[in-house]
């Protein structure tokens, strides 16, 4: 509850400042602090995770008010954040074979730039990255509980919680709450993130990273022209049908 | 004179060959490392390592000895290995991130030194824990410590063992999962074999 609360709390509080989109991160980060995890010594694979919470949507927040978001934006942004994953693992991999860290990490980066990629253009409308905040952030998080992670689970669905209250607030103020690159940033980074955790550090299947890459694309199907809220509930449809699909079978055939 | 002199030496010879200090490679067949962790404050819970080696060596004479363990977080073993209709098996949750995390920290060690002596054993070892990555001083209590040769080789290998305790706060390491219901305080228990190296 106190990540939805934190979530719709900023959503509301930060409508004039253009800053709604803080609301999915601080979802997150509420949830970090409680459980104690806010600390960066030894910096591990986790502590990394966190570390890039904070600054994708500081870097969302850079690119809303100094920049105008080019086409290749998303793709810019996605090959960063592939290249960041990368490091977040690297502790990992290098104690893999060789061929198995390549394809482990080339894996984990694909799987990064693919979420990041196609959810940036979403920048613009927040009803889409909200919704495949909402979706991804369930997904991952409810995977890595199946895969064994209850604390990458719980970092999961704090991110939907935030997302959550930043879409109630859009729907309950019935206008177009700003989400910007901030929102569409840090959702994609951070659920991206602990999907390729669970993998790597628990034990999610391979397959886990290719059923979530599509929530990003189930945002992208038509919705109709009618009531905001009413669209809001189509699109998270459509995402959320994905996720669903995703766990229901992670836990027929997961690990 | 001269014959004196090299009885004597001839005599003293052996007696600095075994003060020298001396190696001795853990058994990994009768060594395991268990532990004990509170369960919802009601019972203690034991589990162990199946996979640990180590070095010891050992100067009796100078009462001096060293200790170097490794233990490999990945084969942690509560008994708990089947998954059946759960989500998770508790041994597979318990090598995750939540806990040991074994994917990024396959290993944990201790490197002690003796630090008292009764009689002519060792009798409790200080030392560093690094677990996830963070080291922290632990002192272990060593008993039932004894040397001999191996009767299974009508003592022709020699080696020590006994038992080696002491407890651990896991919060300081960074493995804050399910406290309090999972206690803070670990127990620890080695159960210790070791063969002199040729």
């Amino acid at each position: 509850m106190a990540p939805l609360a934190a979530g719709l709390l900023l959503a509301a509080a930060l409508v004039r400042l253009r800053l709604s989109g803080l609301a999915a991160a601080g979802g997150f980060l509420t949830c970090a602090y409680l459980m104690g995890s806010l600390s960066f010594w030894p910096l591990t694979a986790t502590r990394k995770i966190l570390l890039l919470a904070i600054l994708s949507p500081a870097l969302g927040i850079i690119a809303d008010f100094a920049f105008r978001p080019h086409r290749a934006t998303g793709l810019l942004l996605g090959a960063l954040f592939a290249l960041a994953s990368v490091w977040v693992f690297w502790s990992v991999l290098v104690q893999q074979p060789l061929g198995e860290a390549v394809v482990l990490g080339g894996g984990v980066a694909a799987f990064v730039f693919w979420t990041v990629a196609f959810t940036v253009p979403f920048h613009a409308d927040p009803l889409r990255a909200g919704s495949t905040g909402l979706a991804l952030g369930l997904g991952t998080g409810i995977g890595a509980i199946l895969g064994a992670s209850a604390v990458l689970g719980l970092f999961g669905i704090a991110l939907a919680a935030g997302t959550g209250g930043f879409l109630l607030v859009a729907v309950i103020s019935g206008k177009r709450v700003s989400g910007g690159m901030t929102l569409a940033l840090s959702v994609s980074v951070i659920s991206a993130l602990i999907g390729a955790g669970a993998l790597v550090l628990a034990k999610s299947p391979w397959w886990s990273l290719v059923l979530l890459a599509l929530v990003p694309l189930a945002a992208r199907l038509p919705i109709p022209e009618r009531e905001y809220a009413w669209q809001a509930l189509v699109v998270s449809l459509y995402t959320l049908a994905v996720a669903v699909a995703y766990c229901v079978l992670d836990w027929s055939f997961g690990a | 004179m001269k014959r004196i002199a090299i009885a004597l030496v001839a005599t003293a010879l052996p007696l600095t060959a075994f003060s020298a200090p001396e190696s001795f490679t853990i058994d990994p067949f009768h060594s395991h490392p268990h532990f004990q962790v509170k369960h919802l404050d009601f019972m203690w819970m034991t589990g162990r390592f199946d996979k640990m080696s180590g070095k010891i060596v050992m100067d009796t004479a100078a009462k001096s000895g060293t200790v170097e363990l490794a233990i490999e977080t990945a084969t942690v073993n509560t008994g708990d290995h089947e998954k059946g209709p759960r989500a998770r098996a508790r041994d597979e949750h318990l090598k995750q991130a939540d806990f040991f995390n074994a994917a990024e920290f396959p290993r944990m060690t201790f490197k002690g030194a003796a630090a008292r002596w009764t009689g002519e054993w060792p009798a409790a070892i200080e030392g560093q824990l690094t677990l996830l990555g963070v080291s922290r001083p632990v002192s272990l209590t060593v008993e039932n410590w004894k040397c001999g040769p191996d009767p299974r080789t009508q003592g022709k290998r020699y080696m020590c063992g006994g038992n080696v305790s002491g407890a651990v706060k896991r919060s300081e390491f960074g493995m804050k999962f399910g406290i309090p219901n999972v206690s803070d305080e670990i127990r620890l228990m080695i159960g210790l074999e070791a063969f002199r190296d040729q």
